[in-house]
């Protein structure tokens, strides 16, 4: 009887021992899916294995409406600072019984650096999606996740092709029941594999950054547990601290603060004849013939000098007073207020648009991973300075 | 419509070629590090003062119908150049203006010297087109005037931070900063901000009583704030040192005021120059420098710039901390 989810996206399963405390917990390594349906009453919560038919879940649970709560476990907190999880975990806790199902996401992490237990905008905002439905809300999924691909909230639904859909599929209504499934995602998305699971990005074994090898997968998913363990012990917070950090993105110097003179001085000392004479293309014209004017008195407009004349300055000018004057330039008020504008612009979405200027590669091209957003905050500047370490090293 | 405009330092290297681009000759600004009357009074033949200062956004800068220091003098905002002020980011320019636009008639000044101004025939048209219209008006015919907006933002910087303490992007500031004027017109201490209904009277004063006059008026209204913000900058606009220097044959003064223009078109050449491929090659060279050095040079190299600004977070939150009230304003 084909029926027709809600929401699905990749996720495994975990075999939970609750016959002590701490419970037991072993991560099963198969690719899988947690999804969502409903029949006439009820909204059922199912897991599956990827390659297995949607109506033939290995766990199908009868969900009565606030009985039940999904929710990630919070890896970070305070007192467990040792106990980093390397996984995303999910919880589906009842308040009619202590039972437990545990699960941990198995699309790609999107923290920074690949930190694997860190919970994206997106990783939350579907834990959230389930929870609401678990709670008898009808949720429209399509709009909750498009919410997150722009800040206005537009619902990006008619784009062609909807990148934050790649692990996470949205059905429609949740209470129209239609024969053979339809949706947003079309009928193939529960059934088979329409998207390009074969990638690398959305293999199932690199999925959660483990290797293609289920053996990798394995101890990956035991070390996700070890840790999962040292955290039941402690407190449980819920994620509300992680998102509010999220908000504001990876916490990352400025570039004032990295290109401060006390830097940058050194470096002009030690760079080569080559770097000081290409450097200099960068400076305002005015500036190199002025510097070999000395102090006229000319109460000019500013003329823009011609080609000719900065020719010639620079040709009379001697290293030793190029890098004199870039050392000036190095510690001017001008120079600093331009590096926190261009660090703004990069917080503020320019990081495709600049590092496409610059010709400095940067990962996905400057967007959100499996996004069409540009990377914003601290993280568009991490990726930025990342960027153009690569780039250096290419060159080498 | 008129079109965009950017915001720019008050800078006394930033007025003064702004002055030059408008066409007006023999001025400059020099800033004022203090309130002492007779440093302004040596920098004679002093036309007025600027006066930068930050405003809370939160609240209405105009409560009264009084001002809370002088009287508004209806009168004068017909008979004087004043100008309301229509567009935020000019405020710098207009204020400017306002000393400038009237120092054109001497046959109106009782300022001797410092009565007349040569402001340049762009200018002059300017103001005949705009003195015989009201306030309002003269304040749309400012901002509509490509000349004084594209002289105006050919100073901008590309940040929108106004003010010389350079706001970092990691600050929070909700607050606005305005630039008002005070200048000695036809015998009285006229205080002109565009933000007010009419130009405000402080008394008689003649160009001698100027500079004790306004620092006392300048006095009453710093007091007049919360003790922890001073945040405000005071530029003077004066005739050229240069001339003075020359008149006197006073070289080392004439030398001293050349390096300082110096200066002031280097700064102003950085101001207007894009730094973002200067950027990207000194990021590459520092970047570089540090893989070359290995170990851990890089990691530590990017450490220390999240140390700089946790410790800037933190400074801040103490200042936080530590102060009232928005500042509350009473002028």
């Amino acid at each position: 009887m084909p029926i027709s989810p809600i929401i699905t996206f990749k996720a495994g399963i975990c075999d939970v021992d609750q016959s002590s405390k701490p419970y037991k917990v072993t991560p099963q390594a198969r690719p899988g899916y947690i999804y969502l349906y409903s029949d006439d009453d009820f909204i059922h919560f199912c897991w599956r294995p990827r390659d297995a038919p949607a109506d033939e879940p290995e766990l199908d649970l009868v969900m009565i409406p606030e009985d039940g709560h999904f929710l990630p476990y919070d890896t970070k907190s305070p007192a467990q600072a040792s106990a980093k999880t390397n996984g995303r975990i999910f919880s589906l806790k009842f308040s009619s019984s202590s039972q437990r199902h545990i699960f941990w996401l198995q699309s790609k992490p999107q923290g920074p650096n690949g930190d694997p237990s860190f919970l994206s905008p997106r990783d939350l905002k579907i834990g959230e999606i389930v929870d609401k439905l678990l709670q008898g809300y009808e949720v429209d999924v399509n709009r909750e996740l498009a919410s997150l691909s722009s800040s206005g909230g537009s619902n990006r639904r008619d784009d062609g092709d909807d990148e934050t859909m790649e692990d996470v599929e949205g059905h429609g209504d949740p209470n129209a029941h239609h024969e053979g499934g339809t949706g947003g995602a079309g009928p193939d998305a529960t059934g088979g594999d329409v998207r390009r699971e074969g990638e690398d990005a959305r293999e199932g074994g690199a999925d959660g950054a483990r290797a293609a090898s289920a053996t990798n997968a394995e101890a990956d998913a035991a070390a996700v547990v070890r840790n999962f363990l040292d955290s039941l012990k402690g407190t449980q917070g819920l994620a509300g601290g992680q998102a509010q950090a999220q908000a504001q993105g990876k916490s990352y110097p400025l570039l004032n603060d990295l290109l401060e003179p006390s830097v940058t001085i050194p470096m002009l000392d030690s760079a080569t004849d080559e770097y000081v004479d290409n450097l200099l293309n960068y400076l305002p014209s005015t500036v190199i013939v002025m510097s070999q004017q000395g102090a006229s008195g000319a109460d000019a407009i500013e003329i823009e000098p011609s080609a000719a004349s900065v020719e010639a300055a620079r040709q009379t000018m001697s290293q030793d007073q190029k890098r004199a004057l870039l050392k000036k330039v190095l510690r001017s008020p001008q120079f600093t207020q331009s590096l926190a504008s261009l660090t703004i612009a990069l917080r503020d979405g320019g990081l495709p648009n600049i590092s496409t200027a610059l010709g400095v590669q940067v990962e996905n091209g400057g967007m959100v991973r499996g996004g069409t957003v540009p990377l914003g905050g601290g993280d568009a500047v991490e990726a930025f300075v990342e960027g153009v370490k690569k780039t250096v090293q290419k060159k080498k | 419509m008129s079109g965009g405009w950017n915001t720019i330092e008050s800078d006394a290297g930033v007025f003064t070629d702004l002055l030059t681009n408008l066409g007006v000759k023999g001025v400059q600004f020099e800033e004022l590090l203090s309130l002492e009357p007779d440093a302004l009074a040596q920098l004679h033949p002093v036309y007025g003062v600027i006066f930068l200062f930050k405003y809370p956004t939160n609240e209405p800068y105009r409560g009264t119908d009084k001002p809370l220091d002088g009287t508004f003098d209806y009168d004068a905002s017909e008979r004087l150049f004043f100008a309301h002020q229509t567009i935020q980011n000019a405020c710098g320019t207009q204020a400017l203006l306002s000393v400038l636009l009237n120092k054109a008639d001497p046959s109106v000044s009782q300022e001797g010297d410092a009565g007349y101004i040569d402001i340049g025939d762009k200018l002059r048209d300017f103001r005949e087109f705009t003195i015989a219209l009201p306030a309002e008006i003269r304040g749309e015919a400012l901002s509509n005037s490509e000349l004084i907006r594209d002289t105006h933002n050919s100073f901008a910087r590309s940040s929108p931070f106004i003010d010389e303490t350079q706001r970092r992007p990691d600050e929070e500031d909700g607050d606005a900063f305005h630039f008002i004027a005070y200048s000695p017109i036809g015998g009285t201490l006229y205080e002109l901000d565009g933000l007010q209904p009419a130009p405000i009277s402080h008394g008689a004063c003649t160009q001698e009583d100027f500079p004790q006059k306004v620092m006392d008026v300048l006095q009453r209204r710093i007091a007049r704030y919360d003790a922890s913000e001073i945040r405000f900058n005071l530029l003077a606009m004066i005739r050229d040192l240069r001339i003075r220097a020359r008149e006197f044959a006073d070289e080392d003064l004439l030398a001293s005021e050349e390096r300082k223009r110096e200066a002031w078109r280097f700064e102003n050449a950085l101001r207007r120059h894009n730094f973002v491929g200067f950027a990207g090659e000194i990021l590459k060279g520092v970047v570089s420098a540090k893989l070359v050095a290995g170990g851990s040079a890089y990691d530590d190299w990017v450490n220390q710039g999240k140390k700089k600004m946790e410790k800037r977070a933190a400074e801040q939150r103490a200042r936080k901390g530590g102060e009232g009230e928005d500042v509350e304003m009473q002028g």
